[in-house]
C-alpha cells in the first residue's frame, strides 16, 4: 500500500492561438496548499496571469480526486486482503483488543491497588502529617535492634574464628604427633561446617528479625493511617503515637563519629545558549559509601535519626528522588569489594518497603535473562541497518555475550533502597579495565551508560544524581595528574553535552548532579577540577555584593 | 474569530508515545519527541473555523510526554440528547445529520480526517446546533502514529480502517515493513452511517440558524439598538460572549487558569510514585527491562470544563462601555486610552508597573487588547494610533499584527507570497537545512517537525525573492520570532521578515561578486566603528577600557547586529525587545549594544581579554526589561548624527508622512530626512576607525543647542522646561579666533595650551565651565585639522563622557548667522 503517488496533472490553455499542453507530475497526497503549488507551476512555466485561475481551480479538482482514488485503493486493497485472507482476521481482531485494552483506561482490565501502591500512598501520607517524627523515631528503633544483633554475630563470628583459627594452629605445631594430616583434614571440615552452621544460623536469625520488623512496622503504619482517618479514634491514634515517642532507647557510649568529606564545593550553572536552565553541581571529594551509610548523631546522650535521613524518606515517594552510580564488576553478587561494602551497609537495617538486596539480585537476574534474550535475537537480526546511536564496542561485547558472561560493560543495574542515608536509587555499573586506560573517547560504554543513566533520571524524576567524576570508586597508581585532568574534562563535557540533551525531553526543571572524587585526592587536584569545571560549565551570574570590607 | 456564546472551555489529556530508546532521525539527529511533534501539527488546527466544529485553543506539554488539549466544548452531546427521544421528529433529525455532514464536509475541504467520530464527541450547543469536537486527534497525532492508544470508537470504525489495523506501534524489533497507512474521509462517512442508524433506533427540536457573517465594520461601531440584526436580547446577553474565544481563553488563564491545576482536581494526574516505576536492568544501548507502566499514561477521554468562574468574577466590575471603547473624539486627541477602572483604581497606574506584571494584570490586559483588537481592525487608518500605543505596550495576544502594522505590512501578501517558489531546490538548501535544527530549539513549538517545514519555506522565499541578498547564518533567528509568532501565517511572517531586514539590516547581505564575506564585512565595518565611537560617548571608562585590552566590537558584537540579537536571547526576551525596537530607527540596536554591554559593566572592566571573550562565547543572562529601558535612555541621549552611517537606507520616495503623525523626532530614521550642507556626510571608514568620538552635524548642533531659537520647525524630544542647556559647546582655536566669532556660550580651551605634560588639563576658568557640565554632551568645535578630533581623544582618554566633534568644524557654521562675537572674559 503506496503512502504517496505521483501522478501526471494534465492543463491546456490557449496563448496566442496556440493551444500548450503542460503536464507535469504531482506528489499525492499534495504535501502544501493547492495555491502554492500553483504559484510555483505558473513561476516556472512562465504561465499567463489568465490562467490562473483556471489552473487553481483545475489543480484543486485534480489533487482532491486523486487523493481520494488513493485512499480508495488503499482502502479497497485492505479489505480485499481480508476477503483473500492474506490479513488473518484472528490476529487482526487481537491487535485491535491490544490496543484497546492495553492502552485505553475505559477497556483496560481494572488495576486492583496492590499492597505497594497502597502502602506508598498510606506511608507517604504519615511521613508528611504530625506522626513523622513517631515514624522515624520506630524506624530508628528497629535500626538499632538490627545493628546489635549484627554486632553481636560480628562478634560471635569473630570469636569462632579466633579460636579455630588457635585449634588449626595448635594442630599444625603438633602435626606428625598428636594430630595426622587426615585429623587435620578433618579438623578443617569440622570448622568449615560449623563456621557454615553458625552464619547460617545468624543469618536466620536476622532474616527473622528483619522480616518480623518489615511486619511490624507495615502494621502500625496502616493501623496509625486508619487511626487519623476516622476521627473518633484520634485518641488511640495519639496514644500511639505518643507511646512509641517515650520509648526512645538510651545512646550508646562508644563514639561513632563519621568523616564528613575532606573537600567539597558547590556550583550554581546556567545551561543553554539562548534558553538558560539553572541546575546545581556539587564536587566533593569523600567515600561513595559514605552517602548511603547513617551516621548517629548524638544529641543530650540520646541517640537520633540524622537529619539527611528524614529528607530521604519524605520524598521517597516523591517527584524528588536521589540516586547514587556505583562502578561494579561484571559478577551479579556481593562478595568483593565496594560491593560487598555497599551490602553491608544495606545490611545494616530493616529495608520496610524493598526487598532485601539478594531479593533484588533475584529479580535483577531474572530481568537480565530477558535483557540477554532480546540481545541475542537482535544480533540475529543484525543488518547493516544501524539507526540507533551504539557504543562502537558492541561487537565486541556481542563476543563476550557467546562465551557466556552475562552482564556487559556498560550495563547497569538498579536497586532501590528505603533504608540509606541520602539515596533512594542505586544504579550499579558495569566497567571493566578498559575504563582505566586514559585516552578513552566519550563513545566509550561505560560514558554511554551514564548518558543512559541521565536520560532515566529525566524520565523518572531523579533530580540529585552522584557521579563518580574520574570512574572509579578508588584512586589507584596509573591515575596521574594528567589522567585526571583528562578524565574530568572528558566527564564534565560529556555530563554537559548529556544534560543540554535530555532538556528538550525533561522540560525545565532544574537538577543537581554531584560528582564524587574519591578520597586520596591531592588539594591541588582537587582545586585544579574545581578551576576545570567552572571553564567548561558556565556559571550563573554571581550576586556581587560590593562592602567596604575587604576580603579576609 | 469565534465569539464565544455559551461555550465552555474543554480540557482533555493524553500521552504522547515515548520514542524507543535512543532513536535517530534521518539527520543523524536524536528524534523529535512525540509531544513536540502533536504541539507542531496542533497549530492548524487552531485556525480551522466552522459553525459546527468545535474550535481548539490551546495546547500544551506537561511532564513525561503529557499534552493538554483545550477547546471549545458543550455540556450536551448527542449520547446524552438522544436518549430524551429527540430525534424521531424527521426534521430535527435531518438538522441533526446535515449539521454533523456540514461539519464533515469542511474537514475533507481541509484535508483532514476526523476518524474519532462518536456520539459523545457530536456536541450540540444550547440551541441544539451541531458541534463537532475531538476531530484533530487524528489529525494531531499523525494518523495515530504519534501515540500509543488506538483512535476512534472502535464501534465505529469502517472496515477498511479495521482491515489496516491499529497504528503500528513500533517496539524492540526495527521492522520497517509495517508502515500506517492514513485512512480518508470516507471512512467519517461509514461512522455517521452506524452512528445515525443507531439515532434512528432510539426514540428526537431546535432552530438552525445559519451562521451569519456581518462585515467587519460591525465590531468598528456601536451597534444602533434594533438595526444591524442586533435584538434587544442580544444587547443584554453577557458582553464577554461576545468577545472571541481566543481572547476569552487568553484571560482564563490570566485569571489563574491552570491546566495542570484542573486535571489534578479532577484525579486525572495521579500517577504512580517513580520509584515504584524505575526498571530494574539496562543495557550499554540503553535498553530498558523490568520498569512499570504506569496506568495513570492510558488514554482517559474524559474532558474536564474549565470554569469561567473566576474569569466572569474578576471582570464582573468592568464597565459595558469598556467593551466598546471609543477611538476617536472630535474635541481632542484621545488623550489617554486606558480608562479607570473602579474596581482598581486607575489604570495608568499599571502601565508604569514592570512590563512582566502588565502582561499578566488580567484588567490592564482586557482593555488593552479590545483597544488593540478594535484598532487593528482599522489599519491602515488607524497606523499611527497604533504606532502610539505601541509605545506603551503590546499584549502578547495580539502581537503578531501589531507587529505587521509597525512594519507597514499592507496589500495582498497572501498572494504574493504563494508566487513565491519556496520548493525547488537551490544551493542555500544545504545550509538552511543545517541551520534550522540548531535555531531557538529549546522552544516547543519551534522545534517541531511542523515549525521545521515552515521555518524552510519562509527562508527559501526570502533567498528567493531577495536575489540581490545572500543567505547568511543568521538570517534563520531572524526568521524565528516571526515565525514563532505567525505559525500559522507563513504569508504575514514572511513580509514581517521582508520589511524587517531592510529596515535595520539594510544592504548588509548584498552579494558581492568577488567575495561574499568581504560584502558582509563592508558593511559592518561602518557599523563597528560607530558601536566603538557610542560605547565611548556614553561611558569612556568602559571604551578606555576595551579598547585597552583590545576588545573590539569585531569579536562579539557581529552576531549582534547580524540577527539583531536573536541569536543572543531566548524568544520570550527578543519579544519584549523587538517590541521596543520596532519602535526605534535603524540605530536603535546599536543603543541596545551599549545597554547590555553597560549591564555587564563591572565584570568587564575587571576581565581582561581572555575573560572577556570567554564571557561573550555563551552570552550571560540579560535583565531585559531594564536593558530595553537603558537603551531608549541612551537613544535618547545621543544626537542623531552621531550614530549616522552612509550605509543606512535611503529615504524612501514619497514617504508618507502623515501616516504616523505623532512620531517623535527620533523614531524616524537620520537617513530619511531632507539633507542639506549642514547634515551629515560620509566618511571613510579608515578615518572613522581612526576616530575615537563620534561626529555631530551641524544642523544637531543647533538644534539642540537650541541655537537657531524656538522658530525652528522641528521639535526635539519633549525636555523639561528648566534644564540646562543639552550642549557644552568647547572651541579649540586659538583665543584670536575664538574671539572673532564663535558659537554663543561656547567656551574657549584652546589645543595647543590645552594639557599640561602630564595629559591633565590645565586649569582655567573654560576647564572649571567644563567639570560643571559633566553630564551634557559635549561638542569639540575646531577648524579644518585634526586638533578637535584630538582633544576628544584627548577628554576620552581622561574619562569625559559624552564628547563628540562638529563634523566639518566651524567652517560649517559661517553661511548660518549664528556665530557672535564671545563677551570679553571677565
Amino acid at each position: 500500500m503506496p503512502l504517496s503517488v505521483e501522478k501526471e496533472f494534465e492543463f491546456t490553455f490557449i496563448c496566442k492561438g496556440v493551444t500548450s499542453r503542460l503536464s507535469v507530475p504531482v506528489p499525492i497526497p499534495l504535501p502544501q496548499a493547492v495555491e502554492d503549488f500553483a504559484g510555483r507551476l505558473i513561476g516556472c512555466h512562465n504561465l499567463p496571469c489568465y490562467v490562473e485561475d483556471d489552473l487553481k481551480k483545475k489543480l484543486d479538482d485534480f489533487v482532491t480526486n486523486e487523493t481520494r482514488n488513493l485512499y480508495d485503493e488503499n482502502a479497497e486493497e485492505a479489505l480485499n486482503k481480508i476477503r483473500d485472507g492474506t490479513t488473518d482476521i484472528d490476529s487482526l481482531v487481537e491487535k485491535w483488543t491490544k490496543a484497546y485494552t492495553q492502552e485505553v483506561k475505559q477497556y483496560a482490565k481494572v488495576e486492583e491497588a496492590s499492597e505497594e501502591t497502597l502502602f506508598s500512598e498510606v506511608y507517604h501520607n504519615l511521613i508528611h502529617s504530625p506522626a513523622l517524627d513517631t515514624l522515624l523515631n520506630l524506624e530508628h528503633t528497629y535500626a538499632l535492634t538490627i545493628e546489635d544483633l549484627i554486632d553481636q554475630r560480628d562478634k560471635d563470628l569473630h570469636h569462632l574464628e579466633e579460636r579455630q583459627r588457635e585449634e588449626m594452629e595448635e594442630a599444625v605445631r603438633n602435626v606428625g604427633k598428636t594430630y595426622r594430616d587426615d585429623e587435620i583434614n578433618l579438623l578443617a571440615q569440622r570448622h568449615f561446617e560449623n563456621s557454615q552452621l553458625i552464619g547460617g544460623k545468624w543469618s536466620s536469625e536476622l532474616t527473622n528479625l528483619k522480616d518480623t520488623q518489615k511486619r511490624e512496622f507495615r502494621e502500625w503504619v496502616v493501623k496509625v493511617h486508619e487511626d487519623t482517618q476516622s476521627p473518633t479514634k484520634s485518641t488511640s491514634y495519639l496514644g500511639r503515637v505518643r507511646a512509641l515517642s517515650n520509648a526512645l532507647p538510651e545512646a550508646e557510649e562508644e563514639e561513632r563519629s563519621s568523616q564528613a568529606p575532606i573537600m567539597e564545593e558547590s556550583f550554581t550553572i546556567h545551561l543553554g545558549a539562548q534558553m538558560k536552565t539553572t541546575h546545581n553541581l556539587r564536587l566533593l571529594c569523600t567515600d561513595a559509601l559514605d552517602l548511603c551509610r547513617h551516621k548517629t548523631h548524638t544529641v543530650g546522650g540520646m541517640v537520633i535519626p540524622q537529619p539527611q535521613r528524614l529528607q530521604t524518606a519524605m520524598s521517597l515517594y516523591s517527584n524528588d528522588l536521589c540516586a547514587l552510580i556505583l562502578m561494579v564488576d561484571n559478577r551479579l553478587n556481593s562478595y568483593t569489594g565496594l560491593k560487598r561494602a555497599f551490602a553491608k551497609v544495606c545490611e545494616q537495617s530493616t529495608d520496610f518497603h524493598f526487598p532485601d538486596l539478594d531479593q533484588q539480585f533475584l529479580i535483577i537476574e531474572h530481568e537480565l535473562t530477558l535483557a540477554n534474550d532480546y540481545r541475542a535475537q537482535k544480533k540475529q537480526s543484525e543488518d547493516g541497518d544501524k539507526v540507533s546511536i551504539k557504543s562502537s564496542s558492541s561487537s565486541a561485547s556481542l563476543d563476550a555475550l557467546d562465551k557466556g558472561s552475562k552482564l556487559q560493560t556498560g550495563d547497569f543495574y538498579l536497586t532501590k533502597h528505603s533504608n540509606l542515608s541520602e539515596v533512594h536509587a542505586v544504579f550499579h555499573l558495569v566497567t571493566d579495565d578498559s575504563i582505566r586506560s586514559s585516552d578513552i573517547t566519550s563513545r566509550h560504554p561505560v560514558i554511554l551508560s551514564i548518558r543512559n543513566i541521565i536520560k532515566l533520571c529525566f524520565r523518572y524524576d531523579i533530580n540529585t544524581l552522584t557521579i563518580p567524576l574520574l570512574l572509579s570508586n578508588e584512586m589507584t597508581e596509573e591515575m596521574t595528574i594528567q589522567w585526571c585532568q583528562k578524565r574530568v574534562e572528558l566527564m564534565f563535557k560529556c555530563v554537559k553535552g548529556f544534560m543540554m540533551e535530555m532538556a528538550t525531553y525533561g522540560g525545565h526543571k532544574s537538577r543537581n548532579i554531584q560528582f564524587l572524587v574519591p578520597l586520596g585526592i591531592s588539594e591541588e587536584m582537587f582545586s585544579g577540577i574545581s578551576s576545570m569545571l567552572t571553564t567548561i560549565f558556565r556559571l550563573s551570574n554571581p550576586v556581587v555584593v560590593k562592602s567596604a570590607t575587604p576580603h579576609r | 474569530m469565534t465569539e464565544l456564546g455559551k461555550a465552555d472551555f474543554g480540557l482533555t489529556t493524553f500521552f504522547a508515545k515515548s520514542h524507543p530508546n535512543d532513536k535517530c532521525g534521518a539527520n543523524g539527529l536524536p528524534l523529535t519527541p512525540n509531544s513536540i511533534k502533536v504541539l507542531g501539527r496542533f497549530q492548524r488546527l487552531k485556525a480551522v473555523s466552522h459553525p459546527n466544529l468545535c474550535n481548539y485553543l490551546d495546547v500544551a506539554r506537561g511532564k513525561h510526554e503529557r499534552l493538554m488539549v483545550v477547546a471549545e466544548h458543550y455540556r450536551h452531546c448527542l449520547r446524552s440528547t438522544a436518549k430524551s427521544g429527540k430525534y424521531t421528529n424527521e426534521e430535527l433529525f435531518i438538522e441533526l445529520a446535515f449539521g454533523i455532514v456540514s461539519g464533515l464536509a469542511h474537514l475533507d475541504r481541509i484535508g483532514i480526517t476526523h476518524r474519532n467520530l462518536s456520539q459523545s464527541n457530536i456536541l450540540l450547543d444550547h440551541q441544539g446546533k451541531v458541534k463537532l469536537s475531538e476531530y484533530g486527534m487524528y489529525y494531531m497525532t499523525e494518523d495515530g502514529t504519534s501515540v500509543a492508544f488506538p483512535i476512534g470508537n472502535h464501534k465505529y470504525l469502517a472496515p477498511e480502517a479495521l482491515g489496516l489495523g491499529p497504528a503500528v506501534i513500533e517496539d524492540h524489533t526495527d521492522s520497517d515493513a509495517t508502515l500506517t497507512v492514513p485512512c480518508g474521509p470516507k471512512t467519517d462517512v461509514w461512522s455517521i452511517g452506524l452512528i445515525l442508524m443507531e439515532i434512528l433506533s432510539i426514540p428526537y427540536k431546535n432552530g438552525f440558524r445559519l451562521f451569519s457573517a456581518d462585515g467587519r465594520c460591525k465590531d468598528l461601531e456601536l451597534p444602533v439598538f434594533g438595526e444591524n440584526g442586533y435584538s434587544k436580547e442580544y444587547l443584554e446577553s453577557d458582553h464577554l460572549s461576545l468577545r472571541s474565544m481566543e481572547e476569552v481563553y487568553y484571560l482564563w488563564r490570566l485569571a489563574g487558569g491552570d491546566l495542570v491545576g484542573a486535571l489534578k482536581k479532577e484525579g486525572l494526574t495521579k500517577s504512580k510514585p517513580p520509584i515504584h516505576l524505575l526498571p530494574y536492568y539496562s543495557t550499554n544501548e540503553g535498553e530498558v527491562f523490568g520498569q512499570t507502566r504506569d496506568r495513570a499514561e492510558l488514554l482517559d477521554s474524559t474532558v474536564v470544563i474549565l470554569s469561567q468562574e473566576q474569569l466572569r468574577q474578576r471582570l464582573s466590575e468592568i464597565d459595558e462601555t469598556a467593551y466598546y471603547p471609543l477611538l476617536e473624539d472630535e474635541q481632542s486627541q484621545v488623550t489617554s486610552s486606558l480608562p479607570t477602572s473602579p474596581s482598581s483604581n486607575d489604570l495608568s497606574e499599571t502601565a508604569n508597573l514592570p512590563l512582566v506584571i502588565r502582561e499578566k494584570d488580567i484588567e490592564y490586559q482586557f482593555h488593552r487588547i479590545i483597544l488593540y483588537e478594535r484598532l487593528l481592525k482599522g489599519y491602515p487608518y488607524t497606523r499611527g494610533h497604533i504606532w502610539k500605543e505601541a509605545r506603551v505596550d503590546i499584549p502578547p495576544l495580539v502581537r503578531a499584527h501589531v507587529w505587521g502594522a509597525l512594519l507597514e505590512i499592507e496589500g495582498d501578501i497572501y498572494a504574493r507570497y504563494d508566487e513565491i517558489d519556496k520548493e525547488t531546490p537551490t544551493q542555500t538548501d544545504r545550509q538552511i537545512e543545517v541551520d534550522i535544527p540548531r535555531c531557538h530549539q529549546y522552544h516547543e513549538l519551534l522545534s517541531s517537525p511542523a515549525a521545521h517545514g515552515k521555518f524552510k519555506r519562509v527562508l527559501k522565499a526570502w533567498v528567493v525573492s531577495h536575489p540581490q541578498y545572500v543567505y547568511w547564518q543568521g538570517l534563520d533567528s531572524l526568521c524565528a520570532p516571526f515565525l514563532a509568532l505567525n505559525f500559522n501565517n507563513e504569508a504575514l511572517a514572511y513580509s514581517c521578515l521582508s520589511a524587517f531586514i531592510p529596515k535595520y539590516l539594510h544592504k548588509f547581505f548584498l552579494k558581492d561578486n568577488s567575495a561574499v564575506i568581504q560584502g558582509k564585512l563592508f558593511r559592518l565595518q561602518e557599523y563597528l566603528p560607530v558601536f566603538s565611537h557610542l560605547i565611548t560617548f556614553h561611558d569612556p571608562e568602559l571604551g578606555n577600557h576595551l579598547d585597552g585590552i583590545g576588545f573590539i566590537p569585531d569579536l562579539y558584537a557581529i552576531p549582534w547586529f547580524l540577527t539583531m540579537y536573536a541569536h543572543v536571547f531566548p524568544l520570550h526576551k527578543i519579544v519584549h525587545l523587538w517590541d521596543t525596537l520596532l519602535l526605534g530607527n535603524s540605530s536603535f540596536p546599536l543603543c541596545i549594544g551599549v545597554a547590555i554591554l553597560s549591564q555587564l559593566r563591572s565584570q568587564l572592566l575587571s576581565f581582561g581579554f581572555n575573560e572577556c571573550i570567554l564571557l561573550f562565547s555563551d552570552m550571560p543572562e540579560i535583565d531585559i526589561q531594564r536593558c530595553v529601558q537603558d537603551s531608549i535612555k541612551i537613544f535618547c541621549n545621543t544626537p542623531k548624527s552621531a550614530t549616522y552611517r552612509q550605509h543606512a537606507r535611503p529615504p524612501k520616495k514619497a514617504k508618507k508622512e502623515e501616516s504616523r503623525p505623532n512620531i517623535s523626532y527620533y523614531s524616524r530614521d537620520y537617513n530619511e530626512q531632507p539633507s542639506s550642507e549642514l547634515s551629515m556626510e560620509p566618511i571613510p571608514v579608515e578615518e572613522l576607525k581612526t576616530e575615537k568620538c563620534p561626529r555631530i552635524s551641524a544642523e544637531d548642533l543647533i538644534e539642540l543647542g537650541e541655537l537657531s531659537g524656538p522658530s525652528h520647525t522641528k521639535s526635539p524630544t519633549k525636555r523639561k522646561q528648566n534644564s540646562k542647556p543639552m550642549l557644552l559647546v568647547i572651541d579649540v582655536r586659538n583665543q584670536e579666533d575664538f574671539a572673532k566669532g564663535s558659537i554663543p556660550n561656547s567656551i574657549n580651551i584652546p589645543f595647543p595650551t590645552a594639557f599640561s605634560p602630564e595629559g591633565d588639563l590645565n586649569p582655567c576658568s573654560a576647564v572649571t565651565s567644563l567639570n560643571l557640565h559633566k553630564v551634557q554632551v559635549k561638542v569639540v568645535v575646531g577648524s579644518r585639522g585634526r586638533n578637535a578630533t584630538n582633544f576628544a581623544i584627548e577628554l576620552v582618554r581622561l574619562g569625559y563622557q559624552k564628547v563628540c566633534v562638529l563634523h566639518k568644524g566651524i567652517d560649517v557654521l559661517r553661511s548660518t548667522n549664528i556665530l557672535t562675537v564671545p563677551p570679553v572674559d571677565l
